[in-house]
């Protein structure tokens, strides 16, 4: 039901995700959270009523999901819920939520007390800093700003409730540890804190430093606790160079992310404290980045989940690779004593025989009478249909071009004008010219001694 | 790049004498492809293929004592990294120059070297194939 909602924000997440990662869930659910704050920042009226109503529900489906990117869904999700009017228009909407403060609406939040509690334990719930902050005020306000905005938030966060219950559990044995690790602490804000820091961990998306920027300004006008402020200084300072790095990279990606980033930002601000954990987290994401581009070369590693199997499936991989080439190169070395010197005519052959397969063939026939002509044709034809795709390297396709143009002054007569133009559409590919003129100098010696033999 | 320079040195080594010694061959062919593989366009800029290179050179002259290149880098000790799985250290092991990296850029690094010697193994297999046909 959620997803007929947002399979047409799919299709606008994919042009503007920044992120490689293939999350199906966090892909789809983040583009819908994306798109709509996008759609609903400027006129916070009924639009906004709909679009949280889709995000929560988006949520609740996500949340029973026991992917990893459910937390980072539901983070965004969160974030993005409550961001939307703060963040958007940064500063009219958040001017309100500090007169709020004093006296939080306790109408729709009634349970709010224990609500923050629940969220607090609850390590989805903690990913959203203004629900899961220390201070149950924050929390009211934002709250409150999104009622003001005209949307029943309360009524569709208690809503989110059970749905986050059934999520967190899910999803306990993820961030039990570090949950625990942080009831130990300082009671509700270590918990907040650790509970935000692993919903940053789960939450795969990159530019935290960016979105804890905005999450720091969204905090202070709100008029957080103490801690908050402090943090979110602490954050600004660490942030700004994670943050350049990711406007950079943004802005090489989407440049319309920036903006929608801010609305992410607040995610981040229940977790991270410092810019130590700022920098783990994106040294984490970048890790599982690379985890995935390894998920993606290693073959049959599509089923395998958790780092642990994944690096022994990558070790086993890279073992066997290293033993085929041994026992290739073994029997490379049987193979190769009666062809010695098949090597040099292959060499000058294979070149342009790699540019233009048929083309070629008869002007190699009439140049060169080799005896064991047989052997080395199909070599050629070999060498022109599978090294090339099989490489699938497109400089080592050109290269043969510019090496044989660059021999063509030196061979002479001994080509004919046809390879000439073979050798002009080379050089019209090629973008390696000096590094394949390089490399082929050395055969080029050779190749006058066939023109002596011949 | 990769090919042209695997068969280039196999030419070379096929035109060098042939000696009966087949370990001599296989050993000359091994050092022909890592070679190849490392001085292959997409890799030049990687550690791995320097690395790799470097070893190379250390083996091809075993009487060098004293070995000028040191990599300065300053990387926290092997044992003092908690966060990383215990196989990593068998990646470091596996990937040329894995011991110097950090683990995210081990990770890069091992899916930059798969990419070449699985490259490096089909231009094999296809050689064999052609020769042996």
């Amino acid at each position: 039901m959620d997803r007929d909602l947002f399979s047409h924000i799919d299709t606008d997440l994919n042009s503007i995700s920044y992120l490689s990662l293939n999350y199906d869930h966090f892909d789809s659910a983040l583009s819908s959270i994306v798109s709509s704050p996008s759609a609903a920042p400027t006129p916070p009226g009924p639009n906004d009523s709909l679009v949280l109503r889709e995000l929560i529900g988006r949520l609740g489906t996500i949340c029973n999901n026991k992917s990893a990117s459910v937390g980072a869904v539901d983070h965004s999700a969160n974030t993005s819920c409550y961001s939307t009017p703060l963040s958007s228009p940064p500063k009219s909407s958040l001017h309100p939520l500090p007169n709020m403060n004093p006296n939080p609406n306790p109408m729709p939040f009634a349970p709010d007390p224990g609500f923050a509690d629940r969220a607090a334990r609850m390590p989805c719930f903690g990913g959203g800093p203004h629900m899961a902050m220390s201070g149950q005020l924050s929390r009211v306000s934002s709250s409150q700003s999104l009622m003001d905005a005209g949307m029943t938030g309360g009524v569709q966060l208690e809503g989110e409730l059970p749905v986050r219950e059934n999520g967190s559990g899910g999803r306990g044995a993820n961030n039990g540890r570090k949950r625990k690790a942080g009831v130990k602490g300082k009671g509700k804000e270590a918990s907040l804190a650790s509970s935000g820091t692993v919903n940053s961990k789960i939450s795969e998306e990159d530019q935290s430093a960016k979105r804890c920027r905005p999450d720091c300004k969204a905090g202070e006008k709100k008029g957080g606790t103490e801690e908050k402020n402090g943090n979110c200084s602490e954050n600004n300072n660490g942030d700004r160079e994670n943050k350049n790095d990711s406007d950079s990279n943004n802005a090489n990606a989407k440049p319309v992310e920036p903006p929608k980033d801010y609305i992410h930002v607040r995610a981040r601000r229940g977790q991270a404290t410092d810019s130590h954990s700022l920098a783990e987290r994106v040294r984490r994401e970048k890790i599982s980045e690379r985890m995935k581009l390894l998920q993606d070369l290693v073959p049959g590693c599509n089923k395998v989940t958790g780092k642990a199997v994944m690096l022994d499936e990558i070790i086993n991989y890279v073992q066997s690779l290293q033993r085929q080439v041994e026992f290739l190169s073994m029997k490379l070395a049987t193979v190769n004593t009666p062809s010695d010197v098949n090597m040099d005519n292959l060499l000058q052959k294979d070149m342009p025989q790699a540019c233009s397969g048929s083309m070629q063939q008869p002007l190699y026939r009439s140049a060169f009478s080799y005896p064991n002509q047989p052997q080395v044709a199909p070599l050629n034809s070999l060498l022109a249909t599978n090294s090339i795709p099989n490489l699938g390297m497109q400089p080592s396709s050109n290269l043969p071009f510019d090496g044989f143009g660059n021999a063509n002054p030196q061979i002479g007569g001994f080509w004919e004008d046809d390879l000439q133009s073979v050798v002009q559409m080379g050089f019209g590919q090629n973008q390696e010219a000096a590094l394949s003129s390089q490399s082929f100098q050395g055969s080029g010696p050779s190749s006058s001694d066939m023109k002596i033999e011949l | 790049m990769q090919a042209l320079h695997f068969l280039q040195a196999l030419a070379r080594i096929a035109r060098a004498a042939p000696k009966p010694a087949h370990s001599a061959r296989t050993r000359q062919i091994r050092h022909a492809a890592y070679a190849s593989m490392a001085h292959s366009s997409r890799s030049s800029r990687r550690t791995w293929s320097r690395a790799l290179l470097h070893r190379l050179r250390q083996r091809q002259r075993p009487g060098r004592l004293l070995t000028v290149r040191r990599r300065v880098r300053i990387v926290t000790p092997i044992t003092s990294r908690p966060e990383e799985p215990a196989r990593a250290e068998t990646l470091r092991q596996l990937v040329p120059g894995g011991r110097g990296m950090e683990y995210c850029n081990l990770l890069e690094e091992t899916a930059d070297y798969v990419q070449c010697l699985r490259a490096q193994v089909q231009l094999m297999q296809t050689l064999l194939d052609a020769f042996s046909s």
